[in-house]
């Protein structure tokens, strides 16, 4: 009866989001509850999901039961499972940040809701057409989540994301009509099939189909050129949802590219037309070289992470795009690994920001005397995202670069030998602004003694309104506040947890071979 | 092999001793000593128990994906670990009774841990391991003392550590070109390694000009320090360099006659007790050096000889610098010529010393006298650059040795316990020093007139005692030979006291020109390489400031170049993007 927890996961979520709205009328503190109930169920079905699909294999859902491929089909197998319990933790996570330093109202915990539930199905769907409706309910909520904090230049960002994502989704759409012209089905699985029986590798609406869909996709990644909604909305979002949407958002379009590429179109597509390796090898380049070097120009911490996730998507879709069974490894390590750092990264900078009004590099200086945990923490996590062992960061580029090796060395291109070089060359850049940031953390050298403590004692003495409130405003103003000069703990445990589990899972390369072997045995069979 | 051997096999002594190590410092101090004599007493029994029957290659295991052996028992690691364990645990009884600090006998027993593990080493790999961290342990015991062992320390770790480095570079091509770490039954080192490994190993045996650090170190540290120091680290290096070269060669014999000639004058210069002494580490070593060195021209007879020597040199050499230790310990002076006359106030010490002496003088019944007729036996059967008396340049460079040995010893005992009157009036030895002297001393009386006792821990016994070898260390012409070197030694000494007075004043070893020049090109190369990296470093800062400056105002760089653009993308152009991204997609796929 596993099956019946894939529907639910998707269903209580959403369903819960109209709770606080509903609820809101009597009581303006329900919102928390009801998200926190919700999620750690989430987070305990997901559990059991893994659990089954780990040890007895995949296995589906056939949603009131219409059999596929008319009936919509829910999938948990190695790889979505991985994705949904990345969802359900993160969301977990994120939910005890934005109870300490918000955002905290009632409608901020029903578009939390929608979006967890939207991101479940993502990761579950095994439909083209339900993974589009999923796409929505995650991009509109995500527009609404940005705009949270209400200030002009997130509701800029916020639009531009609106606009531009509502094209890309299109893009999504309009490649989905044409391979439902194509082949008559939408159903995953049936869709791999009847692409050969009906159509072809090489017919010509097969492929305008796959070239709408990765170029929609491409913007919900948020590769470059396309990425330009990213930085903005991650920089002016509240900062807990920059943790959220910088975790799990992008990451769920990556992995809905995965799975439509090896599930729908299969690499027998990839290897019946070399133009689009050669393409999506193309523009992840770009983007891993473009996102790093944009990266270290930065000087708001946020943008800079954002940038950096344009590079560390880029390698996720070289892996795709290489078409070699350990670069994949390698993509979905890495995009599981990703999500937890970006994850751990702007939690600590949400922290650091709630605390010390921190929000650029040089707001950073010497940080790491007053806040020695949350530092350390977001050391090890930058650190992990270079890419040194042992972490999660290290494993994923360390298995794309053997990979595009491999693959070069199968095929004699020069290709893989270029991606490995890229990556390589990205990570001398993530270096250079995690050292940066590291550099400011701990060896600026600047005394923060007395000067700093005589104005935060001033700032103390006018009435502003406790603790809380004065976080509340650090969040909502964007900077310039020095901040109650605290830590909330709880956060900061889940933070250092964070940096715990990026470096523990450094050693569970095997592991992680092991649990994804049966997928990927099956894609490239 | 029976139980108990077996049982004994799967005990690494250097754990034992390292262990002992550490209670010395977390026990009361006379507890702890007591446990460190046990524990090397224990490697003494273990080395005698292990003689019967126990040889092999014990604790073979895999390390770093490498066969190593951790506990090679043969022949010749067991005559080491006999000598070693019966000399520390003298030294440690000495150590007690000269009020040496704990940390003093905790590293000093580190040393000999380490010591031991080179010893019992069945591989390269293992053996660099604890060659270098003999390297470490002695360079410790150096530096606790403080004061002017500090710097003498640094320079002693210098060495070592080019030492160490080139040896581990000689393992290393060893390894490339044999294939495994592993001591083979019969080569040594792979001839491709061989130089290397000979300055390696030559740098701890003191060859001459690599030898300054020895006279620099050992006077420096407590005297107790210095008898453990005096023995292990040269005397391993000469254990070592017969395992890297067994079958000898004449260079590394000549090597040793020099060595015995060098050592032996610069012995008789000096008026630092302990220095004169390390000087004759040097010497000594020539003997033993030239010994392995004629395995080939002569046979087992040497290289027994030359072991035979080692494990003598080990008893006399700490027993001389447990003697003069005492004398320092109790006058606090170190110049010969400030003592005088204490064998009045000192006798037990003197006559300790008289031993030791006519140990290392090889005067016929002490050890010396069996060993040293040994090596120089078989150099007189090298007929290579005839001199007089029908004997070879090796012959009489050894012998030249002795007769400088007899004078320095003379010269040392002299200066230290007759002339003039006493001005000094110290106590003797305390009693545990008495002990450990009496033990040292004691063996070298008993393997010079039991010298069979000394052939049986030898590897080799049966073939020396047969009757096919002439070994017959009490016969005539070993007599006269004796007596002759201890007539011209006396002659020498009394003759030439002034003129060596006035040559002590005049002439110099390699490290008053060695010292500064490595000094100053250490000074020159640090500065030539701050500068030059200053420079480079410059030049990239400049290069990265400009890169960073336009990376940081794109716009106004193209201002600069007449551009006038917004760069950041705004909702429309990010849309522009979107369809065009699109629109290359499709072209790319459906035209290509």
């Amino acid at each position: 009866m596993t099956d019946v927890l894939l529907p639910l996961s998707i269903a209580v979520p959403i369903v819960a989001a109209t709770l606080p709205v509903a609820l809101g009328r009597w009581d303006a503190d329900v919102g928390w509850p009801v998200a926190a109930v919700t999620t750690l169920g989430l987070v305990g079905s997901a559990a059991a999901v893994a659990l089954e699909v780990y040890t007895g294999g995949p296995f589906d859902h056939e949603l009131g039961g219409f059999a596929p491929p008319i009936g919509i089909e829910l999938v948990a197998d190695e790889l979505s499972a991985a994705v949904f319990l990345l969802v359900a933790l993160v969301s977990a996570a994120t939910l005890v940040l934005s109870r300490a330093i918000g955002p905290r109202g009632n409608a901020f915990h029903s578009a939390y809701l929608l979006l967890t539930g939207g991101l479940v199905g993502v990761s579950l769907t095994g439909d083209l057409f339900n993974l589009f409706v999923f796409l929505e309910i995650v991009g509109l909520t995500t527009y609404a989540l940005i705009a949270a904090d209400r200030s002009g230049a997130s509701a800029y960002a916020s639009l531009k994301y609106l606009v531009v994502g509502t094209v890309g989704a299109s893009l999504y759409l309009v490649g989905v009509g044409y391979v439902f012209l194509a082949t008559g089905t939408l159903n995953m699985a049936d869709v791999s099939v009847q692409i050969v029986e009906r159509a072809s590798y090489t017919d010509p609406l097969v492929q305008a189909g796959f070239a709408f869909i990765a170029a929609g996709f491409a913007l919900k990644i948020a590769l470059f050129p396309v990425h330009t909604w990213q930085p903005d909305a991650y920089q002016r979002a509240p900062d807990a949802v920059t943790t959220l949407v910088a975790a799990l958002v992008s990451t769920a379009s990556a992995y809905a590219l995965i799975r439509v590429t090896y599930s729908v179109f299969t690499v027998e597509f990839l290897a019946a037309n070399d133009a689009i390796t050669t393409g999506l090898l193309l523009v992840a380049g770009v983007s891993i070289l473009a996102g790093s070097g944009l990266a270290v120009i930065q000087s708001d911490l946020k943008r800079m992470f954002a940038y950096s996730s344009v590079a560390q998507f880029g390698m996720v879709v070289a892996a795709v795009g290489i078409a070699d069974e350990t670069a994949l490894l390698g993509g979905i390590v890495h995009l599981i690994g990703h999500g937890l750092l970006k994850f751990g990264l702007f939690c600590g900078l949400a922290l650091l920001a709630a605390g010390y009004g921190a929000r650029r590099v040089e707001d950073l200086a010497s940080l790491a005397r007053d806040a020695p945990f949350a530092s350390g923490a977001l050391a090890v996590l930058g650190l992990a995202l270079v890419g040194v062992p042992p972490s999660i960061g290290f494993l994923g580029k360390w298995y794309i670069a053997l990979g595009a090796v491999r693959s070069a060395g199968a095929t004699g291109g020069v290709v893989g030998v270029g991606i490995a070089a890229v990556i390589l060359a990205s990570t001398l850049f993530t270096l250079a602004y995690v050292a940066r940031v590291i550099e400011r953390l701990y060896f600026a050298g600047v005394d923060r003694g007395d000067a700093e403590r005589g104005s935060a004692a001033g700032h103390a003495g006018t009435p502003s309104g406790g603790p809380d409130g004065d976080a509340g405003t650090a969040v909502a103003d964007g900077g310039g506040d020095a901040g109650p000069e605290t830590i909330p703990t709880a956060p900061l445990a889940v933070l250092v947890a964070a940096a715990l589990v990026a470096v523990g899972l450094g050693f569970a390369g095997a592991g992680f071979e092991t649990l994804l072997d049966p997928y990927l045995t099956e894609v490239f069979a | 092999m029976t139980g108990a051997t077996v049982a004994l096999t799967a005990i690494p002594p250097y754990l034992v001793v390292a262990v002992a190590s550490l209670l010395v410092l977390a026990l009361p101090r006379a507890v702890g000593h007591g446990l460190g004599a046990l524990a090397t007493a224990f490697v003494l029994a273990q080395a005698v128990l292990l003689g019967d029957g126990g040889t092999g290659a014990h604790l073979a295991t895999r390390f770093l994906g490498f066969d190593v052996v951790f506990f090679n028992v043969d022949p010749f690691s067991l005559l080491m670990g006999v000598v070693v364990g019966f000399l520390a645990t003298a030294a440690v009884l000495y150590a007690y009774g000269s009020d040496a600090p704990r940390w003093v006998t905790s590293f000093a027993l580190l040393y000999v841990a380490t010591t031991l593990g080179t010893i019992y080493a069945g591989d390269w790999l293992t053996l660099i391991f604890f060659w270098e961290l003999t390297a470490v342990t002695s360079t410790l015991l150096v530096w606790q003392h403080g004061g002017a062992a500090v710097r003498a320390g640094y320079r002693y770790a210098l060495f070592h550590g080019t030492g160490g480095t080139i040896l581990l570079a000689a393992v290393v091509v060893h390894f490339a070109n044999a294939g495994t770490f592993l001591f083979s039954e019969t080569a040594g080192i792979h001839p491709t390694a061989t130089v290397l490994a000979a300055i390696g190993i030559g740098i701890n045996c003191g060859f001459v000009f690599l030898h300054s650090w020895l006279p620099d170190t050992y006077p420096r540290p407590h005297v107790a320090a210095s008898v453990f120091l005096s023995v292990f680290t040269t005397k391993t290096a000469a254990y070592v360099m017969y395992r890297a070269f067994p079958e000898g060669g004449m260079w590394l014999a000549y090597l040793g006659g020099i060595m015995a000639v060098y050592g032996a004058f610069f012995a008789l210069l000096q008026y630092d007790p302990r220095r004169l002494l390390s000087y004759h580490i040097q010497a000594q070593l020539g003997y033993m050096l030239a010994g392995f060195g004629l395995a080939t021209a002569v046979g087992e007879f040497a290289v027994v000889g030359g072991f035979a020597h080692l494990f003598n040199n080990v008893l006399y050499k700490s027993l001389l610098f447990m003697a003069v230790g005492v004398v320092i310990y109790r006058t606090g002076v170190e110049d010969i010529r400030e003592m005088g006359g204490l064998w009045r106030v000192m006798p037990v010490t003197f006559l300790v010393y008289v031993v030791g002496a006519a140990s290392i003088t090889a005067v016929p019944g002490f050890n010396g006298f069996i060993s040293k007729g040994m090596v120089l036996d078989s150099a007189h059967e090298v007929h290579e650059y005839v001199l007089l008396l029908d004997s070879g340049l090796l012959w009489w460079l050894l012998v030249l040795g002795g007769v400088g040995t007899f004078m320095s010893f003379i010269k040392l005992g002299y200066y230290v316990f007759f002339h003039g009157s006493a001005t000094l009036s110290p106590d003797d030895a305390t009693p545990f020093q008495t002990a450990g002297m009496v033990l040292a001393a004691g063996a070298c009386v008993f393997f010079g007139v039991f010298y069979t006792q000394l052939i049986e821990l030898m590897p080799f016994t049966d073939l020396i005692l047969s009757d096919e070898v002439y070994f017959k260390p009490y016969s005539t012409s070993h007599l006269t030979e004796s007596a002759a070197l201890l007539v011209a030694g006396f002659v020498g000494f009394f003759a030439l006291k002034r003129p060596l007075g006035w040559l002590a004043h005049h002439v110099r070893d390699v490290d008053a020109v060695l010292f500064p020049a490595a000094f100053y090109a250490g000074r020159w190369s640090v500065w030539g390489v701050t500068e030059s990296w200053a420079a480079v470093d410059r030049a990239t800062m400049r290069v990265v400031g400009g890169a960073k400056w336009v990376a940081m105002n794109p716009r106004r760089l193209l201002a600069n170049a007449g551009v006038d653009a917004e760069i950041r993308a705004g909702i429309g152009r990010s849309v522009l993007l979107l369809t065009l991204t699109a629109a290359v997609a499709l072209f790319a796929l459906l035209l290509g």
